[in-house]
């Protein structure tokens, strides 16, 4: 075996073997199913029963029932108790002691008044109910207030009003592409995943590039090494093998998840997701119409957009700019690690490092708003952040000039890679012989220049 | 032949001179030891000759070839700052450095459970190494250094961190090596060591070479004429009787026995000395002094610092 490919292979092997990287590579997907199927189940499964108190101090939401001798919800459709809030109603306040000592665990004051001073409405609790809860009460309230205004001050049918209501969807057609509807938006968001990928492990497995150079420096081997290999190969090398355990780990994390996410949707949400017979029932969760529709129409477009991205050009980019986002800084890390004694000195050069990279990964956010904002165009062209920008144009595929851009943007990152791998080599041959001292940036940018 | 040549070797780093018009010669099947003070440029000469980095002048021949890429092969480096991964185990660990060295996986493999077996550290094999203490290191150090049977060993402060058994055990192993046929540099403070064990040396300081050749050689050129006596007798007679041509370097005293050396000076002999004072004083013994490795050390250290400054 060549000598870089025993550092590889070393480098490669320790990392894998590591009880962290086991754990990390099991436990990430498990985690991230975790909070994403955790979240929902708690949402769709929060069994607490809230009672509520509504204090309808104007009588705008409540009249007095002579049947029962109660206050009840003025109009039937409004205020329909379920198994998470059962609500309560009053047309006097009660004060604070009160309410702690009483059986109602949230309350809500509804003052006319109030109402049109604009001020906010006083919502207490014991404990702080769920989002979903929180939203499902303010929106009952603010259904009731609009129904009385509608119906007793406008005397107009419910049923009409709601009729007039206009709810636009828009249906994107790109002139370019007439004829089809266009989903760019959503592939941008799919791109995007990707960026945050990229980003990720290009920090991730960075910081481990430098941490392994300055552990070969502290340890006082690295001149042992050196003086079998030369420093380029063992920097190449390392380079190389934590890049290939970060491709490890996003394979292994893209089979386990597909997995993990098979089977939990299958068993976890399976029955718990509201099925259209049960939310005709109203068993669930009250959802209306037009949010049924709107969530077929989810369901639709989230199909349409994976169907519609070019996935073989995307994985092929998304692998090309992993690998070149790497070795590029990879490359500058390992010039970091080369240059300090421990990893306490790093601050002063990780800064200007990481902002390119934070930077990418602000812009690619920027896009995701604006996927044809020419912008965008500068990122892709700047080899420190097209590889977590140029993800998103991947993902929504490219036309015409796009196509230039793309290999312009590929031959520079190739070019400022050899660029910064040659610095970064010229730096590191120094720097990981340099013990005790303390670099600055002059003498960095010398030894890139100086003879060895 | 020579195993290893340097001619005209100068180097400085950034303003800095390292190495100034170093020449030294290395004969074959010898230990060389390489001397000098802290910062002299010891280190330096040894990375050029192991190619870490390169000369601003000068030629290093290797067995009479221009250094090249390959000839890494033929050395084997002990660097005085050396370490080792810390969370590897020691088996794998000496694996890989082998095989950086050129030995293929099973070859590697075979001559590490020998030597294992001979320095008695079999059972180390899986144990990581920081669960070795810092002998136990050394010893993995010394062993993946001379594994691949380089033809030139540098060793830089083999010795450190060892106890006086296992200075011994690598004293031989140094011992049979050379006998084995490759050449030693080594670099120490440890002017014992060198006596024991050099054949040639080379000095080193401010980066200059300031001494070279066999050892022997180099101790007659420090050495005078001068002798150590011991004797019984009046001491003050004894001095007394010392004319301008002798110089009393030291004395000591123990009940009625005295030592003292002495240096003649002006083409005075031993004869015409012991004539001045058999008269005063009963002799015991008489000794030529040779000087240590320590004493030509500080004089030609000082020597050189003298001349500068002068």
């Amino acid at each position: 075996m060549s000598k870089v490919g025993l550092i590889i292979r070393r480098e490669y092997l320790t990392r894998v073997k590591k009880r962290s990287f086991i754990i990390m590579t099991f436990l990430g997907p498990l985690l991230f199913a975790a909070i994403i199927f955790g979240g929902v189940y708690m949402i769709l499964n929060d069994s607490t029963t809230h009672d509520v108190l509504v204090v309808d101090q104007n009588g705008i939401l409540t009249r007095y029932s002579e049947g029962t001798r109660q206050l009840e919800s003025r109009f039937a459709n409004t205020f329909v108790d379920s198994d998470q809030i059962i609500y309560h109603f009053s047309k006097e306040d009660i004060d604070d002691d009160m309410f702690k000592s009483s059986a109602y665990s949230l309350k809500v004051v509804i003052d006319e008044a109030q109402l049109n001073s604009g001020a906010g409405t006083p919502f207490t609790y014991k404990t702080l109910p769920s989002l979903t809860v929180k939203e499902r009460i303010k929106s009952e309230l603010e259904k009731g207030i609009e129904q009385f205004r509608v119906q007793e001050n406008l005397k107009l049918d419910w049923a009409v009003y709601k009729s007039m209501k206009v709810n636009l969807k828009f249906v994107e057609i790109d002139v370019e592409n007439a004829g089809q509807a266009s989903l760019d938006q959503n592939k941008a968001v799919v791109g995007f995943m990707f960026s945050v990928i990229i980003y990720f492990f290009i920090f991730m497995y960075g910081v481990q590039v430098m941490r392994g150079v300055i552990e070969e420096k502290t340890n006082r081997i690295v001149e042992v090494i050196i003086s079998s290999v030369k420093p380029f190969q063992l920097m190449m090398g390392k380079i190389i093998g934590i890049g290939l355990v970060g491709l490890t780990q996003f394979l292994m994390w893209v089979v386990l998840s597909s997995v993990v996410f098979t089977i939990a949707s299958f068993t976890l949400i399976g029955d718990a997701m509201p099925t259209p017979a049960m939310v005709d029932g109203n068993a669930m969760m009250p959802m209306d119409d037009a949010s049924m529709q709107v969530a077929q129409l989810m369901e639709n477009e989230m199909f349409l957009t994976f169907i519609s991205i070019d996935w073989p050009t995307l994985i092929l980019l998304f692998i090309f700019y992993f690998i070149g986002g790497f070795l590029l800084y990879g490359a500058l890390f390992a010039a970091i690690g080369s240059a300090v004694d421990a990893e306490t000195d790093t601050q002063q050069f990780m800064l200007p490092v990481s902002l390119p990279l934070i930077f990418g990964f602000l812009a690619a956010e920027m896009l995701l708003q604006n996927p044809e904002s020419p912008i965008g165009t500068v990122f892709e062209l700047i080899p420190l952040t097209a590889p977590v920008v140029m993800m998103i144009r991947s993902a929504m595929g490219f036309a015409g000039a796009d196509w230039l851009i793309l290999i312009a943007s590929m031959i520079i990152l190739i070019l400022t890679f050899l660029l910064f791998v040659w610095a970064a080599g010229r730096i590191y041959r120094i720097g990981i012989l340099m013990y005790g001292k303390k670099a600055s940036y002059k003498e960095l940018w010398k030894w890139i220049f100086e003879k060895a | 032949m020579n195993a290893l040549e340097i001619k005209n070797v100068s180097k400085s780093f950034s303003g800095h001179q390292a190495l100034h018009d170093i020449s030294l010669e290395v004969p074959e099947q010898t230990i060389f030891g390489l001397l000098g003070p802290n910062g002299a440029g010891k280190t330096t000469l040894i990375r050029i000759v192991n190619q870490i980095i390169r000369p601003d002048s000068g030629e290093v021949n290797l067995f009479g070839e221009c250094l090249k890429p390959d000839h890494v092969f033929d050395i084997g480096y002990l660097p005085e700052e050396r370490g080792l991964y810390k969370k590897m185990k020691v088996g794998e660990q000496a694996m890989y450095l082998a095989q950086l060295k050129g030995l293929s996986a099973s070859e590697a493999r075979k001559k590490l459970t020998n030597w294992f077996e001979r320095f008695d550290i079999a059972p180390w094999w899986n144990k990581k190494v920081e669960e070795l203490s810092k002998g136990m290191a050394q010893k993995i150090q010394f062993i993946t250094t001379v594994l691949h049977e380089p033809k030139l060993l540098i060793l830089d402060e083999p010795f450190s961190g060892f106890d006086p058994i296992n200075v011994e055990i690598i004293t031989q192993e140094i011992l049979r090596l050379r006998d084995n046929g490759a050449t030693i540099i080594l670099s120490t403070h440890n002017m014992s060591s060198v006596e024991e064990l050099c054949d040639h040396i080379g000095l080193i300081n401010n980066s200059r070479l300031v001494l070279s050749g066999p050892l022997d050689e180099v101790r007659n050129q420090f050495a005078r004429e001068s002798y150590k006596l011991t004797f019984k007798g009046n001491i003050i007679a004894f001095t007394n009787a010392l004319w301008t041509n002798y110089e009393l370097i030291t004395k000591s005293s123990n009940d009625d026995i005295h030592s003292c050396e002495i240096n003649l000076l002006n083409g005075a002999r031993l004869n015409d000395l012991l004539n001045t004072v058999l008269p005063v004083i009963e002799i015991v013994e008489v000794k030529p002094i040779i000087p240590s490795m320590h004493d030509i050390f500080i004089e030609a250290v000082e020597g050189t610092q003298k001349h500068e400054e002068a």
